[in-house]
């Protein structure tokens, strides 16, 4: 498939896409959709909920803080309001839901992005003790000038079943399919992926699980065309660090190879044991090994942001492993506080280091990661409220990703049943 | 293609209109008759509980002490949610009532387990599972959430 179209800086520095040799009639599509969009769609819904009978709507509005929103040395502060909606109808087995987020950025107002939703799932018992969950959902998620060509339409297929094997034993398995294009076509992909896990509980409260997963995902056209002379600096990707930290690297693809896709196909293990003393505290330990058994990052770089999405990371990009623990505590009061701290150890495959002077280091990119995690809930009759802070200590061989970085979170949740009381 | 957009989420509203009806249930939420049971669970199970709603995810409770055996229904989708097994200790809050005039049942509102609240309805009875939650959990791993 021919990229019909580039992307490059306007005379702001910013990343814009040009509409290349013939239309592409996806990135067109995107140039019309503003914001308030997201309004009416939120007034649409709400309207159809309040009056015609739809079962609940769901809000929530979480105020974010963070020191470090790009995740690297620099540390730029930034406050994030996240607005979020669902409502959903049932019949019977079936039900048809939409929901809505968006996010408010207080300092970097050009990450502003809102996501919409619609979807279905169908729920099926296959006797008493499996059930089968299905879902198809379609959703798309924009964002403001310098991150529009981050916009992407999705279409997602679940596909679940759990089933008692024994009363003491279960087992899951999930697939599910993702169809992603976005205002970029460097970024489109479709992926695959299975999860398995059986767990068993003993009398001494201990339940073990073991899950397998396995993923594959495929960049439909990750390659710039040499003729495009495409130009994408990296402080597109990641604001607040300097322009052209690779100049002249251009993109953030390895060139040359036109029209051609990339797959990446990883499998994972996990075990997981999890020890409840009493009724209140419950208390679990997890580790996660993944390999990255095909393929590698198609980009020069990876970005993880806070709270926003970024083409370049997902669980496909690394290669390594995770370790956790958590401790749960119901106290007084119906509050529940959670108390976690993980370490990963991450090989990003493809993914060059590089010093602060832009050149080579020669190895791939690996980061260590301590993470401390406390979350205090309160349960009300009809809202929930939260507070959770985050620390997290990043250690890489790429030193503009050497970073410390504190997260908080004060939310709330409302929960609104408008069909008949059962 | 704006008006596009608009007529999708319109259209998506009209057919929210046209699947909805009333619902009819055999027995209500009673606030009145709220109880709560701590007990250990005896058997899992989906079965039909709503004209209009997919099979509920059941468990059979017995009580602490007195061991009297309680029909408990959770919810529909979080057979998937949550994993409960035999033996498990659980503690629930909810409504109280007679199965076919004999069988002991709670529609549960919360139940704490593993030092850990589930809020299944608000305290007035209503529900407060919601559709695509299920696939929910995994969506909002990246984006808008953080953490725990």
């Amino acid at each position: 498939m021919a990229i019909l179209g580039r992307v490059e800086n306007n005379t702001r520095g910013q990343f814009v896409w040009q509409e290349g040799r013939g239309e592409h009639l996806f990135p067109s599509m995107f140039e019309r959709v503003k914001m308030k969009i997201f309004i009416h769609f939120v007034l649409a819904m709400v309207f159809v909920n309040s009056y015609l009978g739809a079962d609940s709507l769901f809000l929530s509005l979480v105020q974010n803080m963070t020191n470090n929103l790009f995740q690297n040395r620099l540390s730029e502060a930034d406050q994030v309001s996240n607005l979020s909606f669902s409502l959903d109808k049932d019949f019977s087995s079936f039900s048809l839901f939409s929901s809505g987020e968006y996010s408010y950025l207080f300092e970097n107002s050009d990450v502003i992005y809102c996501s919409l939703e619609l979807g279905m799932d169908y729920l099926h018992p296959l006797g008493g003790k499996t059930a089968l969950y299905v879902s198809l959902t379609g959703s798309g998620t924009f964002y403001k000038e310098d991150y529009r060509d981050f916009n992407y339409l999705n279409v997602n297929g679940f596909m679940a079943l759990k089933s008692y094997i024994h009363q003491t034993s279960i087992l899951r398995s999930h697939y599910s399919f993702v169809y992603r294009k976005y205002r970029a076509p460097l970024f489109d992909y479709w992926s695959h992926g299975l999860f398995l896990s059986v767990d068993k509980y003993f009398q001494s409260r201990t339940t073990l699980k073991g899950e397998l997963n396995w993923g594959f995902k495929y960049f439909t056209h990750p390659y710039q065309d040499e003729d495009a002379d495409v130009e994408l600096e990296r402080h597109v990707f990641h604001r607040g660090m300097g322009k052209g930290r690779h100049s002249g690297g251009s993109t953030p693809s390895r060139p040359s190879l036109e029209s051609e896709g990339e797959g990446i196909q990883i499998i994972s293990l996990s075990a997981l044991l999890a020890q409840g003393l009493g009724n209140k505290v419950g208390l679990n330990f997890s580790v996660t090994k993944q390999m990255v058994i095909s393929g590698q990052n198609p980009f020069e770089s990876v970005y993880e942001f806070y709270l926003v999405e970024n083409p370049s990371y997902d669980r496909f990009s690394w290669d390594g492993y995770e370790a956790g623990s958590q401790l749960t505590v119901l106290m007084p009061w119906t509050v529940n506080l959670k108390i976690g701290y993980t370490y990963s150890n991450k090989m990003f495959p493809g993914i060059e280091s590089y010093s602060l002077e832009e050149e080579s280091l020669g190895i791939t990119r690996r980061d260590r990661r301590g993470r401390i995690d406390l979350r205090l809930e309160k349960i009300f009759a009809r809202i929930s409220v939260f507070v959770h802070y985050a620390f997290v200590d990043n250690r890489s061989n790429d030193p503009l990703f050497d970073w410390n970085g504190h997260f908080i979170s004060l939310g709330f949740e409302w929960n609104h049943f408008y069909g008949g009381q059962q | 293609m704006k008006r596009r957009l608009f007529l999708l989420a319109y259209l998506l509203g009209c057919l929210i209109i046209s699947v909805s009806f009333g619902q009819k249930s055999r027995h209500f939420y009673n606030v009145d008759s709220e109880k709560k049971i701590e007990g250990r669970i005896q058997d899992i199970k989906m079965e039909p509980r709503y004209k209009s709603t997919a099979p509920f995810l059941v468990i059979k409770l017995a009580e602490n002490g007195t061991q009297t055996v309680y029909n408990v229904e959770i919810s529909p989708i979080w057979f998937f949610d949550q994993d409960f097994h035999k033996g498990e200790d659980l503690t629930v809050i909810g409504s109280y009532y007679l199965t076919d005039g004999k069988t002991p049942s709670i529609i549960a509102r919360e139940i704490r387990y593993r030092g850990r609240t589930l809020a299944l309805r608000d305290k007035h009875g209503f529900p407060n599972w919601r559709g695509g939650q299920m696939k929910g959990k995994a969506r909002k791993r990246g984006k808008g959430k953080m953490g725990l």
